[in-house]
């Protein structure tokens, strides 16, 4: 989300304005020093690279704060006490092995014996309840590492190497929370030495250490030249390549691209479509493609306002927009068209909702004629009872919304449905779709568990929170809670396909992209890799050709 | 003159006391939420937004939140931001050299091409030179930042590779974005000093002075540019205060810190505390500069006096 945000009304017209430039330019430019590519050379160790974030505007304790920009650069200072693989199955990490108790309550875990955190501090099951409770507490005002840890109930010592964390309700989740660097394991000497300002002073047992922090300006790290205990989720062991991992902000979705190309950064995230399009045919830059899990971009259709509390206009809208177009126009084929709740990299993706709502003019017209919306008076849009078919969306300027919104105006208009546009600044539009003032709303969450429908769906978020279609459906709401607290692994899966089907014939929203993260990447950086949520790179493997 | 001084800095408290008065209740009224802000990444549920709530003090009564803002205020304490947790003061500490930098370089550039180009279009009234000296005035001024700045960073950082495209630290950091800054800035200072030089050239001590038998170059620095300082010192001391309010967008492509993109980002994410201090920092900018401005009048014109 705050990704997004950074997109600025501004930028469209910095494009159209670079487009020209770019062209004049080109001509005069001169030859860019090409990589040399060593024949055979393995991963070298040494170098700094550079990898240009967008602003962290929050802070960046990943226990406080939840912003995806700050688990960028940490995933590299923190372990986790499992790591979720490419595959998406669970392996080691501080943790050797784990059981979950039956009734799903209790998770025990038996930790590494060698592990010591970049202070010297030994890691052991004492800090591993001091690093829960810690979450766990209200004084640390926690966003979303708090949610992750759900029904934490408390930790138990069990003996110095092995753990057990209690849950109120079964917690189906956990595993997946264990693996996320918002839970990772802080030493508790720092936390306690440096308190209100751990964020500065951060100490965890990565492969880097965290060296400075100057707020919106940069972050540094350094190798941690002790770390041997890297899970298998990495392609090595021992030391990580590089010397240092400079991590800058760059605001500016226009400029980033540029800092790119001149030089001043190796890797560069979120870049634009147009921009990757660009980057993709030069020989000194490559764009890696990453599928982030979670909710793709879409539109809430709130089933609380008249006309779309009618299940018909709310289908009708759905087989009105045609999403492939949109893709293909705003988002030049960079991202997948979203058919469903979630996206196809997210575990307990539903694939069945692909073909629920094809493309079909016609049958949104005769579901609207159904609904008793017909164009009397042939000026285009229909009436009922004298009122037109005016349907509310409000926009914000992130993540190319207000273009989409403009394609879905004019797909709308075609089957009679007159649709206006409001953009507005991201605190009011958050507060206008929470007070349910729109008929269409954008959001998007990332989220590697299915879990995160709840916090879109659920009917305890439809009066404050993020359930933006305002639905209340029973039925929702109990498979809902069930997928929650499932810790069979097939039940969950069962449960949460049939509430994706569910969120789909009640056509709660209208889905528009997966999101895709478009990383633009120096010729010279060998071995990058991200994560399963997409947005964190695994750096320890990474090396700088010569 | 130094009770003068002591007057108008006594005057300037009320002033402040208001403006931050009605900051914080403006950022109240406006809608938005912050607890839910800072919980939308993480799509938290409702019970997560209202215990967020409380735990930053927001559920407390309007009243309440303003005597405790005041009493902090009085201690030099400005709070914590609610997005970072750090101490605002530190957080303006940070951004403040930054803003002075460029504000004080982008100055430099603006003062020194608007007095060539407006004393040269002054002196060449009504001639094609007088046009181009306006002509480039008008549109240096007209260009959006936004894309001028992205003009110079695709010629000076990718087509010639002189200067690095983003950052600060350095003399090299630095003049773009000041350079980009400035010729925006010159426009206006560029036509008021073509006006008053004009005005002052009509002037009866202008002719004095040629009569004297002075050379010409004399009676322009000396009598006809020095009287006609005044309003364009007025107009320099304005947009400085505003340059030290912060230029975000500025900032903001050349990836710069600066109280510009603090504040911006202060008011998306309704970070309170941050607004505050930052209008509360600004505010009395704009009364320090107003004042220097007047005291400037003195030595510019003898006829001005503070006692």
């Amino acid at each position: 989300m705050l990704n997004s945000l950074r997109a600025r009304s501004r930028r469209l017209a910095s494009i159209a304005g670079l487009g020209l430039l770019a062209i004049a330019l080109i001509a005069c430019q001169p030859p860019l020093p090409q990589p040399v590519e060593t024949p055979a050379a393995g991963p070298q160790p040494g170098g700094r690279l550079v990898y240009g974030l967008t602003l962290v505007v929050s802070g960046i304790d990943p226990h406080v704060d939840a912003s995806s920009e700050l688990g960028i650069p940490l995933t590299s200072v923190y372990d986790t006490l499992v790591y979720q693989d490419l595959d998406g199955h669970f392996v080691p990490g501080l943790a050797e092995q784990w059981e979950v108790s039956d009734d799903g309550l209790t998770y025990t875990f038996h930790l590494r014996r060698d592990v010591t955190f970049h202070d010297g501090t030994p890691f052991n099951a004492a800090a591993v309840q001091f690093n829960f409770d810690r979450i766990a507490d209200p004084e640390t005002r926690s966003r979303k590492a708090a949610g992750l840890l759900g029904p934490y109930e408390g930790t138990e010592v069990v003996d110095e190497f092995t753990v057990r964390v209690h849950f109120r309700r079964p917690h189906a989740a956990f595993l997946d929370a264990a693996s996320q660097v918002y839970l990772g394991m802080a030493s508790p000497t720092a936390v306690q030495k440096w308190g209100a300002e751990y964020q500065e002073h951060q100490v965890g047992t990565g492969p880097f250490r965290f060296k400075e922090y100057v707020p919106r300006d940069h972050l540094l790290l350094e190798r941690n030249p002790d770390y041997a205990w890297a899970p298998a989720v990495y392609q090595h062991q021992g030391p990580a390549y590089l010397d240092e991992i400079e991590f800058r902000f760059f605001p500016d979705p226009a400029s980033r691209v540029l800092a790119l190309e001149a030089g001043q950064a190796h890797v560069m995230g979120e870049i634009s479509p147009q921009d990757a399009a660009r980057l993709e045919e030069s020989p000194d830059f490559d764009i890696l493609r990453v599928p982030i899990p979670g909710q793709p971009l879409q539109f809430f259709i709130n089933t609380e306002k008249p006309p779309t509390d009618d299940l018909r206009v709310r289908q009708a809208l759905l087989y009105a927009a045609d999403r492939a177009a949109i893709v293909q126009a705003v988002f030049r084929g960079t991202s997948p068209v979203a058919y469903g709740p979630l996206s196809p990299v997210t575990w307990g993706y539903e694939p069945s909702v692909v073909q629920m709502y094809p493309h079909d003019p016609a049958r949104a017209a005769a579901l609207l004629e159904e609904a008793g919306w017909t164009d009397s008076d042939g000026d285009g849009i229909r009436e009922k009872e004298g009122r037109p078919l005016r349907l509310e969306m409000i926009l914000m300027s992130w993540g190319y919304v207000p273009e989409v919104g403009q394609m879905l105006q004019a797909q709308f208009r075609q089957v009679g449905v007159d649709l206006q546009m409001q953009e507005l600044a991201f605190p009011a539009a958050v507060a206008a779709a929470g007070e349910g003032q729109h008929h269409l709303a954008p959001m998007v969450f990332s989220s590697s568990d299915p879990g995160i429908l709840s916090s879109t769906f659920h009917s305890a978020n439809a009066d404050a929170g993020f359930n933006w279609a305002k639905v209340r459906d029973a039925e929702l709401d109990r498979l809902l809670d069930a997928g929650a607290q499932a810790v069979d692994e097939a039940r969950r899966l069962a449960l949460y396909a049939q509430a994706q089907r569910r969120i789909m014939d009640l056509a709660l929203i209208i889905p528009v992209r997966d999101y895709v993260n478009l990383n633009g990447i120096s010729g010279q950086v060998k071995g990058l890799r991200y994560d399963r949520r997409g947005w964190f790179p695994w750096l320890y493997d990474v090396y700088l050709a010569q | 003159m130094w009770r003068y001084i002591g007057r108008r800095l006594a005057v300037a408290v009320p002033t402040l006391w208001a403006v931050t008065t009605l900051v914080f209740f403006l950022m109240r009224v406006v809608p938005g939420d912050p607890a839910e802000l800072l919980l939308a990444q993480s799509g938290a549920s409702a019970e997560a937004i209202a215990r967020l709530r409380t735990q930053l003090g927001l559920d407390q009564p309007l009243l309440v939140q303003y005597g405790r803002f005041l009493f902090q205020v009085l201690r030099g304490d400005l709070g914590r931001s609610l997005a970072t947790g750090r101490p605002v003061t530190r957080m303006i500490g940070e951004q403040l050299p930054a803003t002075l930098e460029l504000a004080l370089a982008a100055m430099g550039i603006a003062i020194a091409l608007g007095l060539v180009l407006g004393l040269i279009a002054a002196l060449r009234r009504d001639t094609w030179v007088d046009s181009l000296c306006m002509t480039v005035a008008v549109v240096g001024s007209s260009l959006p930042v936004f894309w001028s700045g992205l003009l110079f960073i695709l010629l000076f950082s990718i087509a010639l590779r002189w200067l690095p495209a983003t950052g600060e630290g350095t003399w090299r950091h630095l003049l773009m974005p000041a350079a980009v800054l400035g010729v925006a800035s010159s426009g206006s200072i560029a036509r008021q000093t073509r006006s008053s030089v004009l005005e002052a050239l009509g002037q009866e001590y202008v002719t004095a002075a040629r009569a004297k038998g002075l050379r010409e170059w004399m009676v322009i620095t000396r009598h006809a540019l020095r009287n006609a300082l005044i309003p364009v010192v007025t107009d320099i001391g304005l947009r400085f205060s505003f340059l030290l309010g912060g230029a975000v967008v500025t900032e903001t492509v050349f990836a710069r810190r600066g109280l510009g993109r603090l504040i911006v980002d202060g008011i998306l994410w309704k970070d309170f505390p941050v607004v505050q201090g930052v209008v509360l920092l600004v505010a009395a900018i704009y009364v320090l500069v107003n004042l220097l401005v007047d005291l400037t009048y003195a030595l510019l014109d003898p006829r001005v006096r503070y006692d």
